[in-house]
């Protein structure tokens, strides 16, 4: 037998995840996690292209977010460049960008993404 | 006096669970555009269009290409739109599947559009093509067009935004050809001719020129004064009469071109005056990039300032059909209201139309 005390909890919850069901539907958003990690992070963004043994810092975030996007998926990796530490690597075959936290963070709020 | 408390507690959880259970369902539909209004199927006959046949969300969204993330079929179908760019994908067999599904069904085929452009592309892990940098004769010019256009459009591609007439690519390095702006513009009409003659329609850009320069990072719009060696492959291969397709970047442009403060890409006297010798498509660069709508007060402000300056072709790559939706109906808007002419979409969507090989009358 549940307890009052737990049914009250249930319906709580059920009814914040209506609430937040329902802002969602009529186009209210709420910032998300990620959203908060980007604004919390200090570092600056950083975007790296490599084109086999070569690499460029590529100082145009935005470009470079839609560049790496079309590369199909971005994975996680630690490399330590002379511009800086990498935390993410988005490659097709021998070339790519490399991203750290902070642009891999803005790069996932583009709307292409 | 329990059992009514838990009796209401019961009822209330039961109400809920049908609320969660319902707004669940109503946000995945919304999620996946199951909620926009159909667009009604553009009909031909044997390959001819009566332009005064279509609507005008018909003919808005024949005017944008999106891009063409697996799991968007449906709402990219059923609103009509021009086009889908399409990302990497694993294989080529799956890109050609892909395209296969895109097209299916479709009266009026989209066009496919890809980035074949240099050495960082989204077919490096397949296939390896000569960068534009390491071309350096007309013939090698001609055959990197033509193999490139054997490939893409051999996937179903019809559409490549190449080649790529900025004189420097400071940025990736690969992207240019080499030589002054004549060599650039000779192999940029070589290379035209190969890729077209596989029925691959090819994009000269970025107009008007000085795009892939190294940028100050703290910008997020790039200035650039151009100069006449900037727009000479533009008049030369407009000249030629081959280009079908010219895409406009955003960079603000001074000197030689005007883009009066704004990005070039808003400007409408930048691409009135492309118009005045060019009847081939106008490209927008993609919206979201180098921070267009910084310019704006609104998002809505910015689509109807790209349409306004008479680009053919919009590129939005959001990933949401919703927002393209309303894209669509903003725009309408404007055009209910006079802001932007019919005329001017009526020109647009006869270009476009007469692109994918139909008579418009």
């Amino acid at each position: 037998m549940i307890s009052s005390k737990v049914w009250n909890i249930i319906n709580v919850s059920l009814g914040l995840v209506s609430i937040l069901l329902f802002l969602n539907l009529i186009g209210v958003t709420l910032p998300t996690i990620g959203q908060a990690q980007y604004l919390l992070d200090r570092e600056d963004p950083l975007c790296v292209i490599y084109t086999g043994e070569e690499t460029t810092a590529f100082n145009n975030l935005d470009r470079c977010c839609l560049e790496a996007r079309k590369l199909s998926l971005c994975l996680p990796d630690k490399i330590q460049l002379e511009q800086g530490r990498i935390d993410w690597s988005c490659s097709a075959g021998k070339n790519g960008y490399l991203l750290n936290n902070k642009a891999y963070n803005y790069c996932r709020q583009q709307p292409y993404w | 006096m329990k059992k009514k408390r838990f009796d209401a507690q019961k009822k209330i959880f039961y109400v809920l669970l049908v609320a969660v259970l319902l707004l669940g369902t109503l946000n995945i539909a919304k999620a996946q555009g199951l909620l926009i209004p159909n667009i009604p199927l553009i009909t031909h006959q044997e390959g001819v269009i009566d332009l005064d046949s279509l609507n005008l969300d018909q003919k808005i969204a024949q005017m944008i290409v999106v891009g063409g993330h697996p799991g968007t079929f449906i709402p990219w179908k059923n609103m009509q739109l021009g086009g889908i760019h399409l990302f990497a994908l694993q294989t080529e067999h799956i890109f050609n599947n892909t395209i296969i599904d895109f097209q299916y069904g479709q009266t009026i085929p989209f066009f496919v559009t890809a980035d074949l452009e240099g050495c960082v592309t989204p077919f490096s892990h397949i296939r390896n093509f000569t960068s534009a940098s390491e071309i350096d004769d007309i013939g090698k010019a001609f055959e990197k067009g033509f193999r490139e256009g054997e490939f893409l459009s051999k996937l179903g591609f019809n559409l490549n935004f190449a080649p790529v007439v900025d004189l420097e690519d400071q940025i990736w390095k690969c992207r240019s050809f080499p030589g002054n702006e004549t060599e650039i513009s000779e192999l940029a009409q070589a290379y035209v001719l190969g890729l077209q003659n596989q029925g691959v329609i090819a994009t000269v850009k970025h107009y008007p020129g000085k795009t892939l320069v190294a940028e100050d990072p703290h910008k997020l719009v790039v200035a650039a004064e151009i100069e006449d060696e900037d727009i000479y492959p533009y008049k030369y291969l407009i000249d030629k009469g081959d280009v079908k397709a010219l895409m406009v970047t955003h960079i603000i442009a001074s000197g030689k071109v005007d883009s009066e403060g704004f990005p070039s890409v808003v400007n409408e006297n930048v691409i009135s005056n492309i118009k005045k010798d060019y009847g081939g498509l106008i490209i927008s660069d993609e919206i979201h990039m180098l921070g267009l709508k910084n310019y704006y007060g609104s998002v809505d402000e910015m689509y109807v300032a790209v349409f306004k300056a008479g680009n053919d072709v919009i590129l939005n790559f959001d990933r949401n059909p919703n927002e393209i939706y309303r894209m669509i109906q903003v725009v309408k808007a404007a055009v209910e209201r006079g802001e932007i002419s019919e005329e001017q979409i009526d020109s647009s969507v006869s270009k476009i139309l007469e692109a994918k090989g139909f008579v418009v009358r």
